[in-house]
């Protein structure tokens, strides 16, 4: 098993300072980034992940007396690899605010309620179609506390594994149509429209299954000429 | 008030999400690796030198034989069967980590060294940087200025400790490697 790596082309990627985000400028090195030529070491990785960290499932909307507040959604994933092809096994995390645009984290700021019934992250395992589903509530934006009005549209981070080193992938899912996508400082880091539209899931035609909730399908490349941007 | 990171777009990985003895490489469902055991610890800094809490970090490594866990080495399939070769933890109030591993041993063209990642709120795409153990050159050492090196050289702390700091940026500000 050998794998070819291109590197990253940096349109596709998001800008590392972002104007108007106080924290780039200190925490985004200054001096230019090295290129090395990838060795075994980086064309290999854990492919085994999932024995190390604990699985949590596919459903973290709830059932019964304990579910969350906020439109229900199904997000249909699938991972690829730089040639395209589905990358199956691989550990897939993610986390979300709650319907209200609260995360269930200490630092998260009292702008919203927080949700007994929502904790808002899960981690599972693509199928061998590189696929995955979960069952949530749509995430609702929430202000940056910079002083200008900054609010974030409603998305949801990934963070992925892949076969080797350097297909590890932290990203985030956008929702079509939203009006805060325009504006978002995140999203807009990246400089090619195209690349940037990667990162928006797409709306699948309502139907009679699930009849309870909304579908979003939603492609992840970790790395090549299609790639989705990196967004930390 | 400048906010911060944390506060600016929300958590990085939830709280829950670095898993107890996830930063603990010895020990692997239950079973202890081979090899010499050492303890790395560093604390990671951003520009102002202020100290960053909760940023995940990652590594990977080979073996004590050498050997990655992954079919990509035609040694895997004597790969230690009781090392992952993988770790995960986050910093602390004063932006401290530490992981147990095992010392890893050379490969083909390469010094023993630990590929480490950064994640956190601030930065848009990962950091990757190595550590190594001595000056011993390879071919990722080679390709960083000369002036830089020693930052990526980890340093002896008593008897089975290193110490690998982190800078993001600024004076002795780490080498990340773009890839
Ligand atoms: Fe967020």
């Amino acid at each position: 098993m050998k794998t070819v790596i291109d590197p990253r082309d940096e349109r596709t990627q998001p800008a590392r300072i972002v104007p108007g985000y106080p924290q780039t400028p200190l925490r985004n090195p200054r001096e230019p980034l090295i290129r090395r030529p990838p060795t075994l070491s980086e064309l290999s990785g854990p492919l085994e992940v999932a024995r190390r960290v604990r699985v949590l499932g596919g459903d973290i909307a709830g059932q019964g007396e304990k579910q969350a507040i906020g439109q229900l959604i199904h997000l249909r994933v699938r991972v690829l690899d730089e040639d395209g092809a589905p990358v199956g096994g691989t550990v897939v995390e993610m986390w979300q605010a709650n319907g209200a645009g609260r995360y269930i984290h200490p630092n998260d700021d009292d702008h919203a309620p927080p949700d007994p019934n929502f904790y808002g992250a899960a981690r599972l395992v693509t199928d061998e179609n590189g696929q995955f589903e979960l069952r949530t509530v749509k995430p609702g934006a929430y202000p940056v506390p910079t002083r200008d009005g900054w609010w974030r549209p409603p998305h949801v981070h990934f963070s992925l594994f892949g076969k080797v080193w350097l297909s590890r992938l932290v990203t985030q899912m956008y929702f079509p149509g939203e009006p805060l996508n325009a504006q978002d400082r995140i999203l807009n880091a990246v400089p090619d429209t195209v690349a940037r539209e990667r990162l928006v899931a797409q709306l699948v035609p309502p139907s009679a299954q699930p009849h309870n909730a909304l579908v979003y399908e939603h492609r992840i490349v970790l790395r090549g000429r299609t790639a989705t941007p990196e967004q930390s | 008030m400048i906010p911060t990171g944390e506060a600016t777009i929300g958590p990085f990985f939830p709280p829950r999400y670095v898993d107890a003895g996830a930063n603990d490489l010895t020990l692997f469902e239950g079973r202890k690796a081979k090899g010499e055991a050492i303890e790395i610890r560093g604390r990671v800094l951003q520009e102002d030198g202020a100290a960053l809490e909760n940023l995940v970090l990652e590594i990977w490594q080979t073996d004590a034989k050498g050997i990655y866990r992954h079919p990509a080495d035609p040694r895997h399939a004597q790969a230690d069967a009781d090392f992952l070769g993988w770790g995960r933890t986050v910093t602390d109030a004063g932006g401290e980590y530490v992981f147990r591993t095992i010392r890893p041993g050379a490969t083909e063209g390469r010094a023993p060294h630990i590929n480490f990642m950064v994640m956190y709120s601030g930065l848009m795409r990962i950091l990757k940087t190595t550590m190594y153990f001595t000056h011993e050159m390879d071919v990722v050492l080679s390709a960083v200025p000369v002036s830089r090196r020693e930052l990526l050289i980890a340093k002896k702390q008593g008897p089975d400790g290193y110490r690998f700091d982190i800078r993001l940026r600024g004076e002795n500000e780490t080498p990340f490697f773009d890839d």
